[in-house]
């Protein structure tokens, strides 16, 4: 039995659109417009095993989006093959959606004036569920998303948090196989994206679902996600496991050193060191290890500053996810 | 079976929607009272400086062929244009894409869901209040009348989304259909006897009110008259033939629109 949820080949897509020259005749523009192209995905390929956690992220226009949408069947790839359990997205897209869900975070399927009992018992029907079925489900999900309590609520009165789990919870109602979400815990606060990912984890274990999650919150891919697919300028530059994302781009340590008293010059420092934040109370230093040993920095600049203390780490996920970007 | 089933389904929900609002019924219900009611003043005025009769036709038949009209109208399935306008600007279809439904039958059923509860409030009310007040015309009381009317109505509401729905249509491709919207809109408006009663209309004109979409959208508004115990079937014939064509330039267009999503992220 094939154990790949997702598998993409070579996939591109390319988006065509008409563009007007100020070197030519308005006749010219009207009729026989310039045309250009824009690659937004290009001759990509990845797999996706059943039950695996993985994060596609990338910055802004890279073409995360793009190939979520050609995994849903919503667009139409220029060239390539995408194989979703089976199912060529382009030819067999409504076989498709009832093995999928979908969560785009910034646009809402709920129905907004009615309580959100309804819009289960509505996507429940559109899923084909019998009604016993839907009934059972929505009990399920009412308890595994603790909906209890804003449940009878009519669904534009309920919290942002609150709405993105009913969203969530919404999107489960058929138990699906894969679960794509699309920024999922844009505008949550801190509480309420920690719930919604504990939620996902606790799905992905209890129902063995696939999830597939594009975020800018490096939280959801440090805390959701045992791999990470980063995708730069329609082409995928990294995939590997997301506790090796931090490794391997570690060349650069940081250390903070806190004054006696207080740091009042600031001197030139040696090569393969450079100060990241320049304070009289606290300095942080950028140690590049390619050039110089963290004892050795260590030793050199306890030599340059009287310090209290002094902390040494690595940089942050998200600073990592920054310079793959930058470096891109 | 299951595309009944949720056909259902979304006129249940919509009607259950609906009824939580009755302010929207109250300003739809102020609404047909308003336009129709006006209407109604002005036309009984202009019959009486006539004697009675313009036309060959008294005002109890025009009355009920604009009452026909008007309550039609509360149906709204000319939205339907401006939601699919909306879905694509808003990339809302992705959503709706996304879903195992097909989008325009889903969009059609919502549509005719979203006002039918206000429809069926107000037309009864109507009914009421213009048999109270004006009488009966003779042919409305035929035994062909009511079947009749319910073929039309159902052949009218298929063909008034389908034409407005090829006008939503085009915003794959112009993204603003407000003009081609406004151009049909009229069309519909006048040649299917919203400010004359087509009885009244001149004999060129009539003929476009009858073998255009725009007017076959609106023959309900011809029951009312004596010609309809005689011209019924051509009329309902008429009305199929523009339902067959315009669902064969949907589905084509349709086909066509699903290649040009371009949504907001991809």
């Amino acid at each position: 039995m094939n154990s790949n949820s997702i598998v993409v080949t070579n996939l591109t897509k390319k988006f065509s659109f008409s563009a007007k020259s100020s070197s030519s005749s308005w006749l010219k523009n009207l009729f026989s417009p310039e045309t250009k192209e824009i690659i937004a995905v290009n001759d990509i390929s990845f797999s996706v095993k059943r039950g695996e956690r993985v994060a596609f992220i990338g910055p802004n226009g890279a073409g995360k989006s793009t190939t979520i949408k050609m995994l849903t069947g919503i667009l139409f790839p220029t060239s390539g093959k995408v194989d979703i359990l089976g199912f060529d997205p382009t030819k067999d897209r409504k076989k498709l959606a009832y093995q999928i869900g979908t969560v785009f975070g910034q646009r809402s399927q709920l129905l907004p004036n009615l309580p959100l009992t309804d819009s289960l018992e509505f996507f429940g029907v559109m899923y084909d569920l019998p009604e016993k079925e839907i009934k059972k489900r929505i009990a399920e999900l009412v308890e595994l998303f603790d909906l209890g309590t804003f449940i009878a609520q009519p669904v534009r009165k309920l919290s942002l948090g609150q709405r993105m789990r009913a969203e969530v919870a919404v999107s489960f109602i058929h138990k699906p196989k894969i679960i794509l979400l699309d920024e999922p815990t844009i505008g949550l606060d801190v509480v309420a994206k920690k719930a919604l990912r504990d939620l996902l984890l606790k799905i992905n274990k209890e129902e063995k679902t696939t999830i597939f999650l594009t975020s800018h919150d490096v939280g959801d891919i440090e805390s959701l996600c045992d791999r990470t697919i980063v995708i730069n300028r329609g082409a995928v530059i990294r995939d590997l496991p997301t506790h090796d994302l931090a490794k391997t781009f570690v060349y650069e340590k940081y250390i903070d050193l806190v004054a006696q008293n207080s740091f009042s010059v600031f001197p030139d420092l040696p090569e393969g060191l450079r100060y990241s934040i320049k304070d009289k109370n606290k300095i942080t230093v950028v140690v590049d290890v390619n050039k110089i040993s963290v004892q050795e920095s260590l030793k050199k600049l306890l030599d340059l500053f009287e310090v209290e203390d002094v902390d040494v780490y690595n940089v942050g996920l998200e600073t990592v996810i920054r310079h793959i970007y930058e470096r891109d | 079976m299951k595309e009944i089933r949720l056909a259902i389904k979304i006129v249940k929900t919509l009607i259950k929607d609906r009824m939580q609002y009755p302010d929207r019924l109250f300003v739809d219900t102020t609404g047909v009272i308003a336009r129709c009611g006006v209407l109604l003043i002005l036309y009984g005025y202009v019959y009486k400086l006539n004697n009675g009769t313009i036309g060959g036709t008294t005002f109890l038949f025009a009355a009920w062929s604009i009452f026909f009209y008007f309550s039609f109208s509360v149906l709204r399935l000319r939205d339907i244009s401006r939601e699919i306008m909306k879905d694509v600007q808003t990339g809302n279809v992705e959503v709706l894409f996304g879903k195992p439904i097909s989008y325009l039958s889903y969009r059609m059923w919502w549509q005719f869901g979203s006002s039918l509860y206000s429809f069926v409030i107000i037309t009864i009310l109507a009914v009421i209040a213009l048999i109270f007040i004006i009488g009966l015309p003779p042919t409305m009381t035929v035994g062909i009348f009511i079947p009749t009317l319910i073929l039309t109505f159902i052949c009218g509401t298929v063909l008034s989304l389908f034409l407005y729905a090829i006008v939503g249509l085009l915003a794959f491709w112009i993204e603003d259909i407000n003009p081609v919207f406004w151009i049909v809109d009229k069309a519909v408006m006048i040649l299917g006897g919203s400010y004359l009663p087509v009885a009244l209309f001149p004999t060129s004109m009539y003929k476009i009110a009858l073998y255009s979409p725009f007017g076959a959208a609106k023959f309900i508004t011809h029951t009312v008259y004596d010609t309809w115990q005689t011209n019924w079937y051509q009329l309902i014939g008429l009305q199929l033939f523009w339902i067959i064509l315009l669902g064969m330039i949907i589905y084509f267009m349709f086909a066509q629109a699903k290649q040009k999503v371009s949504v907001n992220g991809g």
